[in-house]
């Protein structure tokens, strides 16, 4: 399998368990990537006045179920060429439509390792073209 | 607007609603009549496709050639028969909207007005 090019760049990861969170951070952390965390909306929001995300990878749940879809609209609609990842229950018709709808790029399964999820979203983002904060 | 669906009754009631919200809407009622609409690059600001006609997913033809059109129009899916493959190819290809039918009209309505609207001001954004 084809190693995933280091990147640049900054990454917002919002999820609501600790240890999937950590594991992702550590993962984006070690592919050259800065990265900030949020384990709840209202951080996630103003994450976004804070920062400019080149990645952006949410849970479909972050404090209830689904509350992490229309998540990934509003990252999309604030960067429209970020990369939107969302990591959901299960890869199925409901949350590919959802994905589509709400802008995403790539939709992950809850069963995935957060190496699997980084991986797999290096290979497929673009590099950043714009300069590195 | 270009509305493309094999069934006629279904883009002739989209047609008849996108042209009440001030669309000017042309119809194709399969995929080569809108492979060949396409091939004249006209300019559109929607598509909205059916997904089975000739054979299963065909659409996806039609969304891949209005997203090679020099001006990008938004391409909307509808579809009764979405699963995960062609929801996954509707991903991958980054189309913008994926409706299932019976399609919920003002919730098109109101997606399609939202892209419209994004795109405009990312346009605007761009030229200033």
């Amino acid at each position: 399998m084809t190693q995933p090019a280091r990147k640049t760049g900054t990454a917002l990861i919002v999820h609501g368990d600790l240890g999937v969170m950590t594991g992702l951070q550590d993962a984006l952390s070690n592919s050259g990537l800065s990265v900030i965390t949020a384990r709840d909306l209202p951080t996630a929001l103003l994450a976004v006045t804070q920062h400019y995300f080149d990645l952006v990878l949410v849970s479909s749940r972050v404090n209830e179920e689904g509350d992490g879809w229309p998540l990934a609209g509003v990252m999309h609609m604030v960067f429209p060429n970020s990369y939107i990842a969302v990591i959901a229950p299960d890869k199925n018709v409901v949350s590919l439509q959802a994905a589509v709808n709400y802008g995403a790029n790539q939709v992950f399964e809850f069963t995935s390792s957060p190496l699997e999820i980084v991986g797999a979203i290096l290979r497929r983002m673009p590099a950043v073209s714009r300069p590195v904060q | 607007m270009l509305i493309v669906d094999d069934e006629t009754n279904v883009a002739r009631t989209l047609s008849m609603v996108f042209e009440r919200e001030g669309f000017q809407v042309q119809t194709a009622y399969s995929c080569a009549e809108a492979l060949k609409i396409l091939d004249n690059k006209p300019a559109l600001d929607v598509i909205i496709t059916d997904l089975n006609m000739e054979r299963e997913d065909i659409g996806l033809e039609v969304a891949r050639a209005a997203q090679q059109l020099s001006k990008r129009p938004i391409v909307v899916i509808c579809t009764g028969y979405a699963n995960t493959s062609n929801a996954q190819e509707a991903l991958d290809m980054q189309v913008d909207y994926l409706a299932t039918k019976p399609a919920d009209l003002p919730e098109l309505l109101t997606a399609l007005n939202r892209l419209l609207a994004l795109r405009t001001a990312r346009e605007r954004g761009a030229t200033q």
